[in-house]
């Protein structure tokens, strides 16, 4: 069973672009996230980030950060509804409950966990994104003129990890499929075994290794330059977000007040920011090449067609 | 004094002198004073029977014996003109590539691409010198179009190129295969030993391959090397080996040789094109006249088939069979769908099948046809999205990994009390329940695993309806295969359906008495043995293939065949 955010190589601009490009710009829009506190950035950021990975080819990666980071925030909505008391507007009051004190349930605290939660979610699918679109193996090449060993073995746990999950899934159908006199397994044997039969592959992938020539001295030869077309666009998308947000903060672009009352700020700055973050999910959008049709080519085209006719 | 490039050039490509090595916590040596000696340019296949010493023999040669398993080990080897044993596998890795059984357990990147150029960045290589090669390697192997693909989305035919390119990309002198074919269908496994071949001739690289099912690699060796119990025991031409096996050990004798030898024709055949022109051709021992034996076959002629009296399967099956009764396994428009790349797909179909108590049946089809997803389904590991599965007398599944069933450290724990003894005594492991499931060999794991799956179900009322295996003879040889359709009769006799996926057609003609062969999640031919396996080319017995004769697939049913044949001739 494959993971919805395991990386899988398709045709498209994010995932061929170099791990740099895509860094600043997937980065650019987690960055806002945690810079900006109104919710209309924040939505902005999350249609940026849905965008981009629709349009990148990675909708399972997206609908499964979405269902998660959704759950989360639901999560955050209701412990912050319980925990925190203040704002005006009380919807209930629940009396006395033990740790929490008196509770009451306040739209503003509300409000200021969906917020929080909306953030998580946003944060989630841009790095759901990445880890469907950016290759891992791409990254850790980047990485292995700093630390070369460290990257290698992040290399094998990014390999290895899924792997394990599959002998995890297969594990458990054999025990469901154990006879009604052989002994029960249960969670612990399991764990046992799959303990056990990550070390053998962890042995297999180790010999591999020394057969690739891993244990040379030799010196390790630099990594191919990844060159790609759209690494400009997405450098462009990143900075431009990050200016944006920059000077839409300076400008007071992130108003929003919690408490006691809610307030969101709709400036004229605010929509700028969110429009040019919202904007920036259109990065990946992959142009269809038109057909040139000249007349030289016509010509070309045809006397290649009477060609293969005669 | 030579440079290295002039040295490994002028020696051979593997020469192994008096070699004796025993792994660290083994008591018998694994190899016993092995000697041979491999020229550049040869192609050698390796046989011989399970724990014969054959992937350790392979080890050696790439190094991992002694430096990666330790262990003691006396004698000389030298891998084109490289001490092995000094030297290990890392420098071992400029001038030999080994490509194990299982693919899954030797990759080591995210994409194909990484995966391929792995070795030579490890070695050094500039980046366009990487560039080309894998290249050039990927082209060579016809798999330019996965180099961008993850590696955990390839089938396994894919994985084992993949494997094979990492292996050649570094264009070693020697390459090194342990059991390549052993989790391929028929297809992709004669592709991938005649692609060996091609690299052989085009390449001038040495191959030693070590493969079980031999009639599918004979024909591609110009030489064989068969291991007993640690020792070389035979080192010689194929034609010769195949006498040898004759006399020495019947489990190494291919189908076809041993239907010649069956009625007696020499010489013994290493392939199907082989048999067909010896049976073809006049015989030499009759002064220029002919055999009889040999000139009743039409082989070349397309309408062969037609021409020759139709062989009715049920004569061909073996008397004795019961007939079948009620049905242990029932599928009726069955759709599974399940999801690939991102993408859903049904890979079951509308299927309709009925196994019935007492029935033997193969389930054949290529990689990905839907064989394992249909035993799955049947043992409600899946959910059908349409139509229906029951198998209303219960069903027990072995799958393909059978030590997915062992989790505990002692026999007896894993099958307490009367209903395991019960379930270890049917499957002869009675002996063992102090042992380790880890110390025991590959075929009494795969019987313990049964074991497993069939305890508390041994009384005769309790029986499941239907036994189901899958793939159960990846890397076993042919003694080994005759032990377990052995065992499967036992328990079809006492009255359970079996259903087996397998892609071992003369497995197949063995123990089934009816084919069902899927083809891209649908039945496309479902008929007794004798018919389905004499019937294509692909999913046909080598006998089949020789004698083009419907209904005869086994050597003893074309030696029969055969003598009648030559009885009506006049």
């Amino acid at each position: 069973m494959r993971s919805p955010f395991a990386y899988i190589p398709r045709p498209r601009p994010l995932q061929a672009a170099s791990p740099a490009a895509a860094v600043t710009y997937l980065g650019a829009l987690v960055a806002v996230a945690f810079l900006y506190s109104s919710p209309i950035v924040l939505l902005a950021v999350g249609l940026a980030a849905v965008l981009a990975g629709r349009l990148a080819g990675a909708r399972a990666a997206v609908r499964a950060a979405l269902w998660m980071g959704l759950a989360l925030a639901a999560l955050i909505v209701i412990v912050n509804a319980l925990v925190v008391s203040r704002g005006a507007t009380v919807w209930a009051r629940l009396g006395e409950w033990p740790l929490f004190g008196q509770v009451d349930v306040t739209a503003e605290a509300i409000v200021a966990g969906a917020v929080l939660g909306l953030r998580a979610a946003v944060v989630m699918v841009a790095f759901a994104v990445y880890s469907a679109c950016v290759d891992p193996d791409r990254v850790l090449r980047a990485l292995r003129p700093l630390a070369g060993r460290s990257a290698l073995t992040a290399t094998l746990v990014s390999r290895l990890v899924p792997v394990a999950a599959a002998d995890a899934a297969r594990l458990r159908d054999a025990a469901r499929l154990r006879g009604p006199g052989a002994a029960p397994v249960g969670r612990a044997p399991l764990a046992r075994r799959l303990l056990a039969g990550s070390l053998d592959r962890a042995v297999d992938v180790a010999a591999t290794l020394e057969l690739r020539g891993y244990s040379l001295d030799a010196p390790r030869a630099r990594g191919r330059r990844a060159r790609s077309r759209y690494d400009r666009r997405f450098y462009a998308a990143g900075l431009l977000v990050l200016a944006t947000a920059i000077a839409g903060k300076a400008l007071g672009a992130d108003a929003f007040g919690e408490y006691p009352a809610t307030e969101i700020g709709v400036g004229g700055s605010t929509l700028i920011v969110a429009a040019v973050v919202a904007l920036s999910g259109l990065a990946p959008l992959r142009r269809e090449r038109r057909q040139v049709r000249s007349p030289s080519v016509r010509t070309a085209s045809t006397s290649l067609s009477a060609g293969w006719r005669s | 004094m030579p440079d290295l490039a002039t040295q490994t050039r002028a020696s051979p490509a593997l020469a192994l002198t008096g070699v004796t090595y025993a792994y660290p916590t083994a008591g018998a040596a694994a190899l016993r004073d092995v000697s041979l000696s491999l020229a550049t340019g040869e192609f050698a296949l390796l046989a011989g029977r399970s724990a014969c010493g054959k992937s350790t023999l392979l080890r050696a040669a790439c190094g991992l014996v002694p430096h990666f398993h330790g262990g003691e080990i006396e004698g000389g080897i030298e891998v084109a003109g490289i001490d092995a044993i000094a030297a290990g596998p890392g420098e071992l890795a400029a001038v030999v590539g080994y490509v194990a059984q299982d693919p899954e357990t030797q990759v080591v990147s995210t994409t194909v691409a990484a995966e391929i150029e792995l070795p030579l960045e490890m070695r050094g290589d500039a980046p366009a010198s990487r560039a080309r090669a894998v290249e050039e390697v990927a082209l060579a192997l016809a798999i330019p179009h996965l180099l961008d693909r993850a590696v955990d989305t390839l089938s396994g035919g894919e994985l084992q190129r993949v494997a094979l390119a990492a292996a050649l990309v570094t264009r070693p002198r020697l390459v090194l295969l342990d059991e390549p074919t052993s989790q391929l269908d028929p297809v992709a496994g004669d592709e991938l030993i005649w692609l060996l071949r091609r690299l052989n001739e085009e390449w001038g690289v040495t191959i030693l391959l070590a493969e079980h099912r031999l009639e599918r690699c004979l024909a591609a060796a110009d030489r064989v090397i068969a291991m007993a119990s640690g020792t070389v025991a035979y080192d010689g031409n194929p034609r010769d080996f195949l006498t040898w096996a004759q006399n020495t050990d019947t489990a190494l004798e291919t189908p076809a040789a041993r239907l010649f030898s069956l009625v007696g024709i020499e010489p013994l055949p290493v392939g199907v094109r082989d048999a067909r022109q010896t049976l073809a051709a006049p015989s030499p021992a009759e002064g220029g006249g002919t055999d009889p034996l040999r000139t009743t076959f039409p082989f070349s002629s397309p309408t062969s088939r037609r021409q020759q009296p139709h062989v009715p399967p049920e004569k061909a099956r073996e008397e004795g069979v019961r007939l079948p009764s009620s049905p242990a396994l029932e599928a009726r428009d069955l759709w599974v769908e399940l999801t690939s790349r991102e993408t859903p797909r049904d890979v079951l179909q509308g299927i309709d099948l009925t196994v019935r108590s007492g029935e033997r049946v193969a389930l054949m089809g290529r990689n990905g046809a839907g064989k394992s997803t249909l035993l799955r389904a049947a043992a409600g590991l899946l959910d059908p999205i349409r139509g229906k599965v029951e198998a209303p007398h219960g069903i027990a599944l072995l799958t393909q990994t059978p030590s997915d069933y062992l989790v505990r450290e002692r026999v007896g724990d894993e099958l307490p009390g009367d209903a395991g003894l019960a379930a270890l005594r049917v499957v002869g492991l009675e002996h063992a329940v102090d042992a380790d499931p880890r110390d025991l060999s590959g075929g009494e794991r795969q019987r313990l695993a049964l074991a497993i799956a069939l305890a508390g179900r041994m009384d005769s009322d309790a029986l499941p309806g239907l036994v189901a295996l899958d793939e159960p003879t990846r890397g076993m040889d042919r003694a080994r295969k005759s032990d377990l359709v052995g065992l499967v009769g036992d328990l079809t006799d006492r009255g359970a359906g079996l259903l087996v996926a397998t892609h071992d057609v003369e497995f197949a003609a063995a123990f089934a008495e009816r084919v069902v062969l899927l083809g891209n999640g649908v039945v496309i031919a479902d008929g007794p043995a004798p018919e389905v396996l004499s019937g294509g080319w692909y999913f046909a017995t080598e006998v089949a293939r020789v004698l083009d004769l419907p209904g005869v697939i086994t050597p003893e049913q074309g030696a029969e065949a055969l003598r009648s044949q030559a009885g009506e001739s006049p």
